[in-house]
């Protein structure tokens, strides 16, 4: 259940951010989908040590922060399926060349930003 | 369609995409290797589902509500990328042998999602 609720307030907060970077920005690159799963990345690193999330055994320490926050509204937040439908359709619309650099600088950003996140958190101690 | 019932379509959506999520990550196993298959799952799942859903809206097959609700509520919410990147980070640290897992899971990832995403809109496509 918790799950859900966060899956639902992250899945809402996705749909803002969106529309309010489609309103200001119109260029090619999917940004809005971009700055949602960099930023969320960010956000994983830093609660997932601050929470001391086993990443084996994740329904152990602090299972209603974790099933709330990083299963519900980080994941419902953030999303791998509207990635892949941008950079289809980049590629439909020839544009291949920056849909491929759209899911590079996605993996790429997102993995510093976890990794930033993380050792943000752990500075903190 | 007003504000208010938008929010309310992408929300119950994404909160019935997290709950399928979590059921994924509790019943598929994870591999030796320490490969997050669960994830795997939902989000290549999540990538032909999308498709089709895109593909359907397009030819005005579903409508605009629907198409809130599934694509950006249901997909969304059942597809995650930040677990990706954190299970990424978390693997290449670990050894030189996870952090070749942990390169063959962002290949395998975004290779099987985007064929997912095409395969979908072309099961989509069709007239049915």
């Amino acid at each position: 259940m918790l799950v859900g609720l966060g899956g639902g307030l992250g899945s809402a907060l996705r749909w803002g951010i969106g529309r309010l970077v489609g309103e200001g920005y119109k260029g090619d690159f999917p940004l809005g989908t971009f700055l949602i799963n960099v930023s969320g990345s960010l956000v994983i690193g830093y609660l997932s040590v601050l929470f001391n999330v086993d990443w084996d055994n994740r329904y152990g320490h602090g299972m209603v922060l974790n099933a709330l926050v990083i299963t519900g509204v980080l994941g419902g937040y953030t999303t791998f399926s509207s990635m892949q439908l941008d950079a289809a359709r980049l590629a439909a619309q020839q544009r291949t060349h920056l849909a491929a650099i759209y899911l590079s600088l996605s993996v790429a950003a997102g993995l510093l930003a976890a990794l930033a996140g993380a050792a943000l958190a752990s500075a903190q101690g | 369609m007003k504000l208010g019932f938008a929010v309310l379509l992408v929300f119950v959506g994404g909160a019935l995409g997290a709950i399928a999520r979590e059921f994924l990550m509790l019943f598929v196993p994870t591999l030796s290797h320490r490969f997050p298959l669960d994830i795997l799952v939902a989000n290549v799942v999540a990538s032909l589902l999308i498709g089709v859903s895109t593909a359907r809206h397009n030819r005005k097959a579903i409508t605009d509500g629907w198409h809130l609700m599934v694509t950006t509520g249901v997909m969304g919410g059942l597809s995650t990328f930040s677990s990706f990147a954190y299970a990424t980070s978390v693997l290449m640290k670990a050894s030189m042998a996870s952090a070749l897992v942990a390169a063959a899971y962002v290949l395998i990832s975004l290779v099987m999602g985007y064929v997912a995403v095409i395969a979908g809109m072309k099961i989509g496509g069709h007239d049915h």
